[in-house]
């Protein structure tokens, strides 16, 4: 700093000196308020979800227990979440503002790579919560049925929620998932046809069900011939059709009814 | 406090079974080790017990209860004709509290477990009829007792035995009882005369129909009126299960087979 510039030197001193004491008071600011916006965020996020009664939804699933046991909830965690995530955002600007951190592509791509993980984060505790509460329900669904194998489907659903979760989690990271889209989608085609021919049957006579259940051309107590047989209608379900003579009772499937017409006796 | 012991133990010398009623997970454990067979009976099989009877109904009076459990013993094989029981359950609040001694092959069989058991529609069915008319017996309309006529199963062949007295309300309605919306509708029931029909799978076939059974041979108590007979008559000639509450005492009885199976009191449930 040359001395015989005078009074400029000293200005130029002074406004270096002010222009960082700025900077740095601005950041600090900036940083204040992140903090504040992390905490009103973490807050109001918290809020939000009991009004949606997320602690309801999710009580009981093996994610919600072990948050518990952790001596935290869902909700607290996803809440503590995104208060982090705003504190580090805002926190990262204010870094960048005052020249602590070198503006270059690095940073922002840390910043990006900071809201990505953040998203994959929440897509992948949603997914482990959905996943779970899946399991629960088909299992809840299924109680009645008394077969052990049944027990296959919840863990099924469960773990088809789980990777179709982690997939999208993966692909926010940028993370090649081709294969792993391909292989679900030859997974969900194999459970679509080979459920689709399995159950042909069962849907021909839904279908016709729907519609004999919504115009009931035959209602329960009419005399009927259906199938090549006559009888008394005892009941009528999506699916079949019971029909009693002299103590026989024929199950029909509504497909069949449907596909051979009915004819209604009437004295 | 031997001496007492001596004298109350006599209840459960030499039983061959035990029944527990609606036990609890630890107090179903601690029977863990006796060598005699333990029959839980109770709601829902919580304790997953081996042998087990399903209670389709609390029964208020321990009797009916007793006998459910009894009956459903028996039927499930679970006991033998010439068993001597245990049969613990509770009388007041709380837990088991009770314990009574019953011979299995003893005591008067009232068909109770039959009734919801062994019937054309499902236990839940029967079950969800007998909470309807329980429930409308306690309510009335504004606060005047009120009769009904619930046939429940073998709907074909009870639609055939009767005739409409007016326009059937539930034409094409897919109500089925157990259904939340009934209870909305229970007002409304309490102002149709008539039966009501329901078929096995539990759907509200028909309101306002009139029984035509022959009451030819049915013999029930004294002093039941008309509504009664009639149900007595249908459960005769078809397959169905009736479910009566009486407008003059206020009671629900079950008929089956042309006979008074079950008797409760709305008021205690």
């Amino acid at each position: 700093m040359p001395h015989d510039s005078g009074a400029s030197g000293y200005y130029t001193d002074l406004h270096r000196l002010f222009s960082d004491r700025l900077e740095l008071f601005v950041g600090l600011v900036l940083f204040l308020f992140a903090f504040i916006a992390g905490v009103l965020t973490r807050r109001y996020v918290r809020r939000f979800l009991r009004g949606l009664d997320v602690p309801d939804a999710v009580e009981g699933t093996p994610f919600e227990r072990t948050a518990q046991r952790l001596g935290t909830s869902t909700v607290g965690l996803l809440s503590n979440l995104c208060g982090l995530f705003v504190l580090v955002v805002g926190g990262l600007i204010a870094l960048r503002l005052t020249n602590t951190l070198p503006q270059d592509v690095l940073t922002v791509q840390l910043t990006d790579l900071f809201r990505q993980l953040f998203i994959a984060v929440i897509v992948l505790i949603v997914g482990v919560i959905t996943g779970d509460k899946t399991a629960l329900y088909v299992s809840e669904q299924l109680k009645g049925v008394k077969v052990p194998e049944v027990g296959l489907l919840a863990t099924l659903a469960k773990y088809s929620v789980f990777y179709i979760a982690a997939l999208i989690a993966l692909s926010q990271l940028g993370v090649a998932t081709l294969p792993l889209v391909v292989l679900l989608a030859a997974y969900a085609f194999g459970v679509v046809f080979v459920g689709g021919l399995a159950t042909k049957d069962l849907l021909a006579a839904g279908a016709a069900g729907v519609y004999l259940l919504l115009t009931e051309p035959y209602a329960i107590g009419d005399e009927v011939e259906m199938d090549g047989r006559r009888g008394i209608v005892q009941e009528v379900n999506t699916f079949v059709t019971r029909v009693e003579t002299n103590g026989e009772e024929h199950v029909i499937p509504n497909d069949r009814v449907f596909r051979g017409g009915v004819v209604i006796v009437r004295e | 406090m031997s001496n007492l012991r001596d004298l109350l133990g006599g209840i459960v010398d030499d039983v061959d079974a035990i029944c527990l009623f609606s036990p609890t997970g630890t107090y179903y454990e601690s029977f863990a080790d006796t060598e005699l067979p333990v029959v839980v009976v109770s709601p829902e099989n919580s304790v997953d017990a081996e042998r087990y009877v399903e209670l389709p109904l609390e029964f208020a009076d321990i009797r009916d209860r007793i006998r459910f459990g009894l009956e459903g013993a028996l039927g499930g094989g679970h006991i033998e004709e010439e068993h001597v029981v245990a049969c613990a359950t509770n009388v007041f609040e709380g837990g088991i509290d009770t314990v009574t001694r019953v011979n299995a092959g003893e005591f008067p069989r009232s068909g109770v477990y039959e009734l919801f058991v062994e019937s054309r529609a499902d236990p839940s069915v029967i079950r969800d009829v007998f909470e309807l008319a329980v429930e409308l017996g306690k309510k009335g309309q504004k606060g005047k007792q009120v009769g009904a006529l619930f046939v429940v199963g073998d709907a074909g062949k009870v639609m055939n035995k009767s005739r409409p007295l007016s326009y059937n309300p539930f034409e094409k309605s897919h109500v089925h009882v157990g259904d939340p919306i009934v209870n909305v509708m229970l007002k409304e029931f309490s102002r149709l005369d008539g039966a009501f029909v329901v078929s096995d799978s539990g759907k509200i076939v028909s309101a306002y129909r009139y029984l035509e059974p022959s009451a030819e041979g049915t013999d029930i108590p004294k002093g039941l009126g008309a509504r009664h007979m009639a149900a007595a008559g249908i459960t005769r000639e078809t397959n169905a299960v009736c479910i009566v509450l009486s407008e003059s005492d206020g009671l629900v009885r079950a008929f089956q087979g042309g006979e008074l199976i079950l008797e409760l009191d709305p008021e205690e449930y």
